[in-house]
């Protein structure tokens, strides 16, 4: 064999390339689609759908298949007979768009063959055969054992299916925001009208979307959440980390104690306390109660300041530098990633809290903040006119905090990992 | 230095010590620290009147919580019936706690005032400099940088948290329920009543309370590990070496994680609906013919929450192992390979093992968090599909929290709440208590110093 073609290939699985392209070969001629009380098989099928009164995208589609199942059959015996990585790579894309097309059958034959009146009854996916079931685990077996072959990490595949589940409900989410058409119920995926109306309508419509409001109060909580806490979360922390005294492990109990019950279990009770100060049901008020529990979530920035080596603040003390120096020339420098996430986390909290400023603002609308306002325009007496504008609303406030985080993500994962480097 | 007790304070101290227990800041004024001795003395005397004036009073009311039910009173000069307004239980209890938190920061303030004045009496018995207003001060960014750090947190701790904490835990040994609203009727002390209520077997309560307790228990179990194999599956699968574009690949996952998990969950429990898309697209694509009750069937609805929960979950996951992953020692595995081990042995020898031990924490955080896990299922079901068999409004998928929350907000069943809440607490901490014992991340608190 020559060893320069096959270097960078793991030939070991070509035997199984071959064995399941030659069954997805077999499976053509195996019970393909039930119709009516007997079995076709995929080659039976074929000249019924040839004929038909089908869209030709449709009928190249099931022609393509048993097309790109010989396709294969013969790229498996060549590779299997003369291995070269050329071939596989070739043999994994035809592998790869025999899957998806065997994948895009399962979703379109029920519109493809209705349509068309290919069968004499209404399609199901329970009428599939065995064959075709076959035919789709073939190709699987066929495009991972080909990816083995040509030394390409078949997790792509997993990937790749796994994002389609992931992105499927922000592709509808963002696909509803522009729909021409309003309605929560439509039949349909893929919209027939795109505007820009939903958008326009959340700021123009002030009857009875206040948008524009809900969006600023959440920017003015969220502003200050963010210098508030930081501030507060950060000083916590460096007391606990960075200085010694007595009842330190004590506080740090109380509030590990304090912290597993239920938050809002005590909210009623907040909520009175606030009524008797006079700010009850104001932005206010929400402000103060979040920055007042801010200490609370010390932990991961007191972990990080954990890890910054303490020799460091013993030079600078024994140089005369007081200890609010070594907060500011020292702590402060050297956490960057942490401090960033913290100002992160504590700035997008607010815009994704629903629990909390509802118990505080009760029913006065004009202090909602944006979660409030999109929940209560999903109510089933609201769902039915407001979907798509509801839809533009959570694309609006979604898309500067995905923007935020994605470019920020590093800070995330350098600050969960400790000022030095293992 | 000595150290300074409050009891040996007395013993040992002069005259002017032993006077200041009950002239507080005495001491500190007699050697020199004037300001410091004159704030002793003013918290003292404010206590003291506010104690006379009214604090007594909400004691005593604490322990009554009212006497004067609201009611009809005959007006003779007029003639009619008028209302007389009875006391108040709530505001009695929260007036009562308020006080005590007071009392006790006033007691704390008592001992370090006595600690504050030895000290200042031993510098100067030995002749060291006694340090006046601004040394003090100076000391507050230095060495005791920790009090001015804390002291605001610790004083909104205390108001917004501590002390409506306390309220609610009394709340759970009243019987403030629905029947019991003030200001129109009182509530008083009943002990451990509401407790027995809810766990004993032969009421409407506890026939709620014992399946809701067993699905938060299934739920927050199957929902942490579920995330937490499935994320460092996929950690390690976007980590592994064949594989190109990580960034892009980790992005995709992580967008819903970016996404406010209120907009995602409302998002995907709309498009659950009967009406909603997936059930249009699965009737449509022929996989069924007929709307599936994702939300609306108790058993689906957990299927699904579950199944929306890893949606969630997963990247949360990823994000914090591929830090993890990122961190253990190349070597490691470069001498695994040598040996001749697999991918699924290294994964059980040196990845898992190394991965749990740094996570445990990290672990039970989110087991605990999802016991509470409010928004997932408020959001998507808000706790339904309701059912007849469960007590007033509380439904198939309710945890112990929503189940709390619909009580307080929807049932004015305080008490209950209260109780529910102090439940969820023993239950949170005895998992937290055994593992944290057991892990050593914790113990280890300075090894990376």
């Amino acid at each position: 064999m020559n060893t320069n073609h096959t270097i960078g290939m793991n030939i070991g699985y070509r035997k199984g390339t071959l064995v399941s392209g030659l069954l997805f070969f077999v499976a053509l001629f195996l019970p393909f689609i039930k119709d009516g009380d007997h079995n076709r098989n995929m080659v039976g099928l074929l000249p019924k759908l040839l004929t038909a009164d089908m869209r030709v995208t449709g009928k190249i589609l099931y022609l393509a298949i048993p097309v790109l199942a010989l396709v294969l059959l013969g790229v498996g015996i060549a590779l299997f007979m003369r291995p070269s990585r050329k071939m596989a790579i070739c043999y994994s894309i035809v592998a790869a768009l025999e899957t998806a097309l065997t994948v895009f059958t399962l979703f379109s034959s029920k519109s493809l063959l209705d349509k068309a009146h290919v069968l004499e009854h209404k399609f199901m996916v329970s009428h599939f055969g065995f064959g075709f079931w076959i035919m789709l685990v073939c190709g699987f077996v066929t495009l991972f054992c080909a990816m083995r072959t040509a030394k390409v990490h078949p997790g792509y595949i997993l990937l790749t299916i796994l994002s389609v589940i992931w992105l499927f409900p922000i592709t509808w989410i963002i696909l509803t925001a522009f729909r021409a058409e309003s309605g929560y119920y439509v039949g349909y995926f893929f919209p027939k009208g795109l505007t820009f109306n939903n958008f326009v309508q959340l700021f123009s419509d002030t009857s009875l979307i206040h948008f524009g409001k809900w969006w600023t109060n959440t920017l003015l909580v969220a502003t200050c959440n963010c210098i508030l806490t930081s501030l507060i979360v950060l000083m916590t922390a460096f007391s606990l980390s960075k200085t010694r005294f007595g009842g330190r492990m004590m506080l740090m109990k109380i509030m590990l104690i304090i912290g597993m019950f239920p938050g809002f279990m005590s909210m009623v009770a907040v909520y009175n306390i606030l009524k008797g100060i006079g700010i009850a049901q104001t932005l206010g008020a929400l402000i103060l109660v979040n920055a007042a529990g801010a200490a609370m979530g010390y932990y991961i920035v007191k972990g990080f300041f954990d890890t910054i080596p303490k020799s460091l603040d013993e030079a600078a003390l024994l140089d005369g530098a007081t200890k609010w120096q070594v907060f500011t020339k020292i702590t402060i420098p050297m956490s960057k990633p942490v401090i960033i996430y913290t100002v992160l986390t504590s700035f997008i909290g607010p815009w994704g809290d629903y629990i909390f400023p509802s118990m505080m603002l009760g029913d006065n609308q004009s202090q909602y903040t944006v979660a409030l306002g999109l929940n209560w325009l999903t109510d089933f007496r609201r769902i039915d006119a407001y979907y798509t504008q509801f839809a533009a609303g959570a694309l609006l406030i979604s898309l500067p905090i995905v923007i935020l985080f994605v470019a920020l993500q590093r800070f995330y994962v350098e600050g969960m990992s400790g000022a030095v480097k293992g | 230095m000595k150290k300074i007790t409050f009891i040996k304070a007395f013993r040992e101290g002069d005259i002017f010590s032993k006077i200041s227990y009950l002239i507080w800041g005495l001491s500190n004024m007699v050697r020199g620290q004037i300001v410091k001795g004159l704030a002793f003395l003013a918290i003292e005397i404010t206590y003291i009147i506010f104690m006379i004036t009214s604090g007594v009073n909400h004691i005593e009311n604490l322990l009554t919580l009212g006497t004067q039910e609201q009611g009809m009173v005959f007006n003779e000069e007029i003639g009619i019936y008028e209302i007389a307004q009875g006391d108040n239980s709530m505001l009695f209890l929260l007036y009562g706690v308020a006080t005590i938190v007071y009392s006790l920061v006033v007691i704390a303030v008592w001992i370090i005032s006595v600690g504050s004045g030895e000290r200042a009496r031993i510098a100067k018995e030995n002749g060291h400099h006694v340090p006046g207003f601004v040394d003090e001060c100076k000391a507050l960014l230095d060495k005791k940088i920790y009090r001015t750090f804390l002291a605001i947190p610790f004083v909104g701790i205390l108001v917004f948290t501590i002390t409506p904490l306390i309220y609610m835990i009394l709340m759970a040994f009243t019987n403030y329920d629905a029947n019991h609203q003030p200001p129109g009727n009182l509530f008083k002390w009943v002990g451990l009543e509401t407790f027995r209520q809810i766990l004993s077997a032969n009421n409407n309560i506890s026939a709620t309370f014992w399946p809701v307790l067993g699905w938060t228990l299934v739920w927050g179990v199957i929902a942490t590990f579920s995330c937490y194999f499935l994320g460092m599956f996929l950690a390690i699968l976007i980590n592994s070496d064949g594989i190109r574009g990580k960034k892009i690949w980790r992005t995709i996952f992580m967008l819903t994680m970016a996404i406010p998990a209120f907009v995602s969950l409302l998002v995907v429990s709309t498009m659950l609906g009967s009406n909603g898309i997936i059930n249009v697209l699965l009737q449509k694509w022929g996989f069924t013919t007929q709307a599936l009750p994702f939300l609306t069937n108790g058993t689906w609805a957990k299927v699904t929450i579950i199944i929306v929960n890893l949606w969630i979950g997963i990247p949360a996951t990823m994000l914090m192992v591929t830090g993890i992953l990122m961190n253990i020692p190349k070597e490691l595995y470069e001498s695994a390979k040598i040996d001749g081990a697999g991918p699924v042995k290294t994964f059980t020898k040196i990845t898992f093992p190394y991965m749990l031990f740094i996570t445990t924490p990290y672990l039970i955080t989110n087991l605990i968090g999802n016991f509470n896990n409010f928004g997932v299922i408020y959001f998507m079901t808000g706790g339904g599909p309701s059912t007849l068999d469960y007590y007033k409004g509380a439904g198939k998928t309710d945890l112990l929290v929503t189940w709390l929350y619909k009580l307080t907000k929807d049932n004015n069943d305080f008490n209950y709440a209260a109780a529910l809440g102090i439940i969820i607490f023993v239950l949170s901490a005895t998992i937290s208590l055994i593992t944290y014992s057991r892990s050593k991340a914790i113990k280890d608190e300075e090894g990376f110093q």
